[in-house]
């Protein structure tokens, strides 16, 4: 710090005073010029030197216009505001000034100009400035990933929200706002519990319960109840948000409108199901024309003048059978194509299933030469499912076995018991699955058929199947000796 | 499974070979009721069999047997009596199909007969057999 008066004839206080004075403008980080009332620098601290890249020499006694550049000062009115400080004797607030020594990047100072009043006049002024470039670079860039995170979440397709740990809506983004209706103005505060279905209430408490409890995320297929009362089934995923102390802070739900997923899935279903009627056709043509053939042949004798009474009723008997038969066939071929039931899960015998599926593929065996056996409980087993889904799994399953037996054989079927769960059994003495297929089988469109005979379909949709079943379906295969296809489903 | 009509006649006899056998009867009626002889089989083991004990004068072979296709059976057959005349009546086909279009090309079949027919259909082809 340059001294402004001769040290000499100063008490040994002052000269302590003016000395800590000198200390302390020297270490601040701060940039310090003093002013006097012409506007020429009377001291300049070393961080102002430093920064500006000037020396004492050429900076003290300069005016102030010297030492900044004009435009600056002239820009941000400073020479005129040191002079209102003189004037008023009152500081002036603080301000930002962007400042470029020749060769330097842009500085950001904050500054402020103080008077200097001794015995109510202002002797100088004192302009403080302190660089704060970095914090407004860290602040920008603080707000720009704000910025970005926060049109993550307003830009995303899937439902974001958080609540605290009572369950109340804290957070609720557009996707979650488009499709329950609801904006977030109209959800804020209120518990995340009214926009799901009531009888969920235990299961939604046991999951929140344990998000406070620090456990970790959470799956589940709740469905979201829009404002215009509509329930939409959404796949949400649910993590606690935990403070600096591991603590459970908030709760974030984020879910998946599964709609058009299952609208696909259902359709694929469809596509699939069509696919296998296709292969069944063959089989079904046969055996209807059969009894056809029959009744048109005992119509024609009926039609002879010259023909007994015993033939007659003979004739009557053959036409009356060919007609169930028939018949049978196409009913068990309608209600495969277009089941009565919805597609819900219900209390269904397992039993009565089979004993309906058989005959639907029974044709085809038939006609390739296969022989079904069937080992089914003694006693009848119920299970929770949908039984035209499950249906399609046995047909699917059946299907693949009386194809891979070209020359004929044997299909086993057969229904056990094991702890808790019901064991369906299709084995096949067909060609089997050659052991690098294995993992593939189940894949959607994967297969060996030659093409236009099967789509690759059926497995991966019962595979689905089974899985929405909570099952399992299991495949032993060796090459030549044949498959056993094993679904697992949970006894009722 | 055989044996219906007299045997060891002088009259022309055919063979009827279909597991249905409501089938064979509306057969068996129909032939019977033109005073024509005929026999049946319900699979291509006895068909075979009994082709080489008697000579029929045309067999009606059904498509899907339960040890054979009908297709195989009339190859077995041709092996056994080359000239003996084979006609298919089937559910299975239709006439067009490219199956029996090239099994009447190569001569393995002598005619087609579509499930369900006209028993004057049956009756037209024994009469260009004769």
């Amino acid at each position: 710090m340059e001294t402004f008066e001769s040290e000499t004839g100063l008490s040994s206080e002052v000269q302590r005073h003016k000395k800590l004075y000198t200390m302390l403008l020297e270490a601040i980080p701060s940039s310090v010029l003093m002013l006097d009332r012409d506007v020429k620098v009377i001291s300049a601290n070393h961080n102002f030197l430093k920064k500006s890249r000037r020396t004492r020499e050429n900076t003290i006694g300069f005016p102030l216009v010297d030492i900044f550049p004009t435009i600056i000062l002239n820009t941000m009115n400073i020479p005129q505001q040191i002079r209102g400080v003189f004037k008023s004797g009152n500081a002036t607030g603080g301000n930002r000034m962007s400042y470029r020594s020749s060769g330097l990047p842009m500085n950001i100072y904050y500054y402020r100009i103080f008077p200097f009043t001794w015995k109510g006049v202002v002797e100088n002024v004192m302009l403080l400035m302190d660089d704060v470039t970095e914090q407004i670079r860290l602040s920008e860039e603080v707000r720009r990933v704000e910025r970005h995170l926060a049109s993550i979440i307003d830009s995303v397709n899937d439902i974001i929200i958080s609540t605290d740990t009572r369950g109340r809506i804290l957070s609720w983004n557009p996707a979650v706002e488009k499709i329950s209706g609801y904006t977030f103005a109209d959800v804020k505060g209120r518990p995340f519990i009214e926009y799901l279905p009531t009888e969920k209430q235990k299961d939604i408490h046991e999951v929140f319960t344990q998000m406070r409890n620090g456990r970790n995320s959470r799956q589940e297929e709740w469905e979201l109840i829009t404002k215009d009362g509509t329930a939409i089934r959404v796949s949400w995923i649910f993590s606690p948000m935990k403070d600096e102390h591991s603590t459970t802070a908030a709760i974030v739900g984020v879910g998946r409108d599964l709609t058009e997923r299952l609208k696909l899935e259902a359709e694929l279903l469809k596509s699939q199901k069509f696919a296998a009627l296709g292969v069944m056709a063959g089989g079904i043509a046969h055996e209807i024309r059969n009894p056809l053939a029959i009744c048109s042949s005992a119509a024609q004798f009926l039609q002879n003048d010259d023909i007994d009474t015993e033939f007659r009723k003979e004739c009557g008997e053959k036409i009356y059978t060919g007609i169930q038969r028939a018949s049978i066939i196409i009913e068990n071929l309608l209600r495969f194509a277009r089941p009565s039931t919805n597609s819900h899960m219900e209390k269904i015998c397992l039993n009565a299933l089979v004993e309906e599926t058989i005959p639907l593929i029974h044709n085809q065996a038939k006609i390739q030469q296969i022989k079904i056996k069937i080992d089914m409980y003694r006693q009848n087993i119920f299970i929770l499912a949908n039984s035209s889904m499950l249906q399609q799994v046995l047909i699917n399953l059946l299907l693949n076995a009386i194809q891979s037996m070209p020359d004929g054989g044997t299909i086993e079927l057969s229904i056990t018991r094991s702890a808790g769960d019901v064991l369906i059994r299709i084995m096949d003495t067909g060609t089997g699955i050659l052991q690098q297929d294995i993992d593939k089988i189940f894949d959607p469109f994967y297969t060996t058929s030659p093409v236009g005979r099967g789509t690759g379909l059926g497995l991966s949709i019962s595979y689905t199947i089974v899985k929405q079943h909570r099952g399992t379906i299991e495949v032993e295969s060796n090459k030549d000796i044949g498959c056993i296809f094993t679904v697992r489903l949970t006894l009722l | 499974m055989e044996n219906n009509t007299a045997m060891k006649d002088h009259k022309d006899i055919y063979l009827i070979v279909d597991d249905e056998p409501d089938m064979c009867w509306a057969f068996q009626n129909l032939l019977a009721q033109n005073k024509i002889l005929s026999q049946n089989a319900l699979n291509g083991q006895d068909a075979l069999r009994l082709i080489q004990k008697v000579d029929f004068k045309a067999v009606f072979v059904d498509a899907k047997l339960p040890d054979i296709e009908g297709l195989d059976l009339a190859k077995k057959i041709r092996a056994i009596a080359p000239n003996l005349r084979l006609i298919m009546v089937s559910g299975y086909f239709y006439r067009d199909d490219p199956a029996i279009r090239k099994a009447l090309e190569e001569g393995l079949l002598s005619d087609f007969v579509s499930k369900p027919f006209r028993n004057q259909e049956i009756l037209s082809v024994l009469k260009s057999v004769e």
